[in-house]
């Protein structure tokens, strides 16, 4: 039996402080018979089981692959002038995937399926070459501005997670990727087109984003200012 | 006689509503919080888990309002009767009251853990109140110590028969019946004090456990002219008033306690789903400072106003208008509930600084009193960062039990220390900082 030297109260056996206050409970003459006394709670700490959509992930994943399925044997079998049946096995496969985290591996992390989302679409990007006269629109436009938009994406998902999180701040992250996206875009479409690189319209995008960006900051800078905004538009 | 089963079977509900209380817990259903209350009994020896699954199996059927799944509608969640095998005992764990999913355990919407002697049972609060969780609990506990050969123990108090077919008052929503007044109170709301702490995380719930004696803590209020729970509402006032003296905040706020009432007492009902209602006793240290006999003063009168027929009439009838008027009745699921929860986070929850609820003494027969040692109740995890205490007693042990999901313990503290200095022997136990 032992009790706390600042509460008061009594422990129990196997307590090695006082719950309250964390002051050590100390007895030097019965040092090995404390360690030895059991607690009252279980040691062991639960999870509880997690919910699987595994009915809809079957159900989607059987409808994706027989719209694929019969889509194939149609264009092989029927309708085979041209692989147009490639689209709609490109679509099922994107979709798959793009369900993945919300029915599939619920637990996956966000950069993870952020990329593989990317890779899909562009595979699908390079799966329609088939059915276009060249490839070369592809490498030159379309996988660039993949790239772009998932490294654009996976950034600003690294800054909502890991910097601070408020209305504000979030906004600050979207206005500035927005701007980085409109200014990429130009160069990889001036780039593409031969033309030499020069930004004229992304300026103006980058213009109001910076603005945008600028009144944020001065909003998160002044505590005064951010209280006033916060009264007027409460709701 | 297999005919009659077969008539009986028939009359059994296929579903049921939610009652007017338990329309709410669902919809604060987060990944990290259910509305989940635990009730334990420690008994005198080492339970075995096979023979209290036997018992859960037997007893539960009595009890069809905890055998049930939670449904979705279009307008309304709803009850439906669970067939599907389960709930299975099990070893119980370190962080209790951890979430319950609606599609997860089966769909029960109960738990059964067991660990050395103590049973204990984990209901969703949409079920039913902690007096019909402590029916099921009991019943549950007489059918395994009569397993276990004590067969002399005899059904009254908390246990039922479990041979006999649940009556239909067991089932009702009381509240419909007695929400009759022919005015609506206004509930008067106002931010209370909120308690600061850092949130511990997920999947932890940590539990402080006073145990003292009835008799010493009914002397002690006594000799303040109030009631235990009077008192001890008072004690928790005090603690969170020290406490918000502590955290030096430019701007003070009234301290409140939300505090179920467990309406039985007033309305002649035997349902053993939810029927209670919440009252608010607090002071507001605005005014100037509280001297402790001028807390369990402000509490003792305003219990004796807030806690007669009339008052809480006129409070579930204000809490049963929202649910029947037509216009809200029509409006699909989903918009309820974003408007319920935001209710519920920016007025209902910052309404109170923290919850006790007082479940009085434990009635069970007579013969069966000698296998138990105490009882204990948890509130569950708290809703937002602050303690929830609860307490219960048998014989004359009394527990009070603080469960919280935040780190400090400064108003469990302040609470046992002022019970100590006044002159109550408390031992404390606690599932804080030790792992397996």
């Amino acid at each position: 039996m032992s009790y706390c030297v600042n509460c008061g109260v009594e422990l129990d056996a196997s307590a090695g402080s006082c719950p309250l206050c964390n002051t050590p409970v100390i007895n030097p003459a019965e040092l090995e018979k404390m360690m030895k006394a059991n607690s009252p709670f279980p040691g062991r700490k639960g999870e509880v089981e997690r919910v699987k959509r595994k009915d809809l992930g079957v159900l989607f994943s059987v409808v994706m692959l027989s719209i694929a399925l019969t889509c194939g044997i149609l264009n092989l079998l029927v309708f085979n002038g041209a692989p147009w049946s490639l689209a709609v096995i490109g679509v099922c496969a994107v979709l798959w995937v793009l369900m993945i985290p919300a029915v599939i591996f619920t637990r996956q992390s966000v950069y993870l399926y952020t990329f593989l989302d990317g890779t899909v679409i562009a595979a699908y990007l390079y799966l329609l070459t088939f059915l276009t006269s060249g490839d070369a629109w592809f490498l030159g436009l379309g996988l660039p501005i993949m790239v772009l938009l998932v490294v654009v994406l996976e950034l600003f998902i690294l800054c909502v997670r890991r910097l601070p999180r408020s209305f504000l701040t979030v906004s600050l992250y979207l206005c500035t990727a927005a701007g980085l996206l409109c200014m990429g875009l130009e160069i990889l479409i001036d780039r593409y087109c031969g033309g030499h690189i020069a930004l004229s319209w992304s300026a103006v995008v980058l213009t109001v984003c910076a603005v945008f960006n600028v009144s944020i900051i001065t909003l998160l800078s002044k505590r005064r200012l951010r209280n006033a905004v916060r009264r007027r538009l409460h709701f | 006689m297999e005919k009659k089963n077969l008539s009986d079977k028939f009359k059994r509900k296929d579903w049921y509503q939610l009652d007017l209380s338990a329309i709410v817990y669902p919809t604060l259903q987060r990944r990290d919080f259910s509305s989940v209350y635990r009730l334990s009994v420690v008994l005198k020896e080492e339970i075995q888990p096979e023979v209290l699954q036997k018992a859960l199996d037997r007893t539960l059927p009595r009890f069809p309002t905890y055998k049930v799944a939670m449904r979705k509608g279009l307008f309304w969640r709803y009850l439906e009767p669970n067939n599907r095998p389960g709930p299975f005992v099990q070893r119980d764990v370190k962080n209790p009251c951890q979430p319950m999913y609606f599609k997860a355990n089966n769909r029960y919407l109960i738990r059964v853990y067991y660990f050395r002697n103590r049973i204990a049972l984990e209901a969703h609060h949409s079920l039913g109140d902690g007096t019909g969780g402590m029916y099921l609990l009991l019943t549950m506990t007489a059918v395994y110590l009569r397993l276990l050969g004590h067969t002399e123990i005899e059904n009254s108090g908390f246990v039922m028969d479990i041979e006999e077919e649940p009556a239909e008052g067991e089932l009702e929503d009381a509240y419909k019946r007695y929400a009759n007044a022919k005015v609506r109170p206004p509930r008067l709301q106002e931010k209370a004090y909120r308690v600061r702490g850092t949130a511990e995380p997920f999947y932890t719930l940590n539990i402080i456990d006073g145990i003292m004696s009835v008799k010493e803590v009914m002397q002690v209020a006594k000799g303040y002219g109030a009631t235990v729970t009077e008192y001890l509402n008072a004690v928790l006032l005090y603690a969170l008033l020290e406490k918000q003296k502590d955290e030096r905040e430019r701007k003070l706020r009234p301290v409140k306690i939300a505090m179920p009432v467990n309406l039985r007492r007033f309305f002649p009902s035997i349902t053993l789903r939810n029927f209670i209602t919440m009252i608010y006793p607090g002071v507001d240290p605005r005014l100037g400072e509280y001297t402790f006999g001028e807390i369990v003063t402000q509490v003792h009168n305003y219990m004796r106003y807030y806690i007669n027929e009339k008052q809480l009439r006129g409070d579930i009838t204000t809490n049963a208008a929202t649910q029947s008027n037509p216009v809200i009745r029509v409006v699909p699921l989903f918009i309820k509930d974003f408007v319920v929860k935001t209710f519920y986070s920016r007025v209902q929850d910052r309404n109170s600084s923290a919850g006790l609820t007082n479940m009085g003494a434990l009635q069970v027969p007579e013969s069966m009193k000698k296998y138990i040692d105490r009882a204990d109740i948890y509130m569950g995890q708290p809703f937002s960062r602050r303690t929830n205490c609860a307490i219960i007693s048998f014989e004359d042990t009394m527990t009070v039990n603080f469960a919280s999901s935040i780190v400090e313990a400064d108003v469990e503290r302040y609470f046992f220390r002022k019970l100590v200095r006044d002159g109550i022997h408390v031992k404390i136990e606690s599932n804080r900082g030790e792992e397996e």
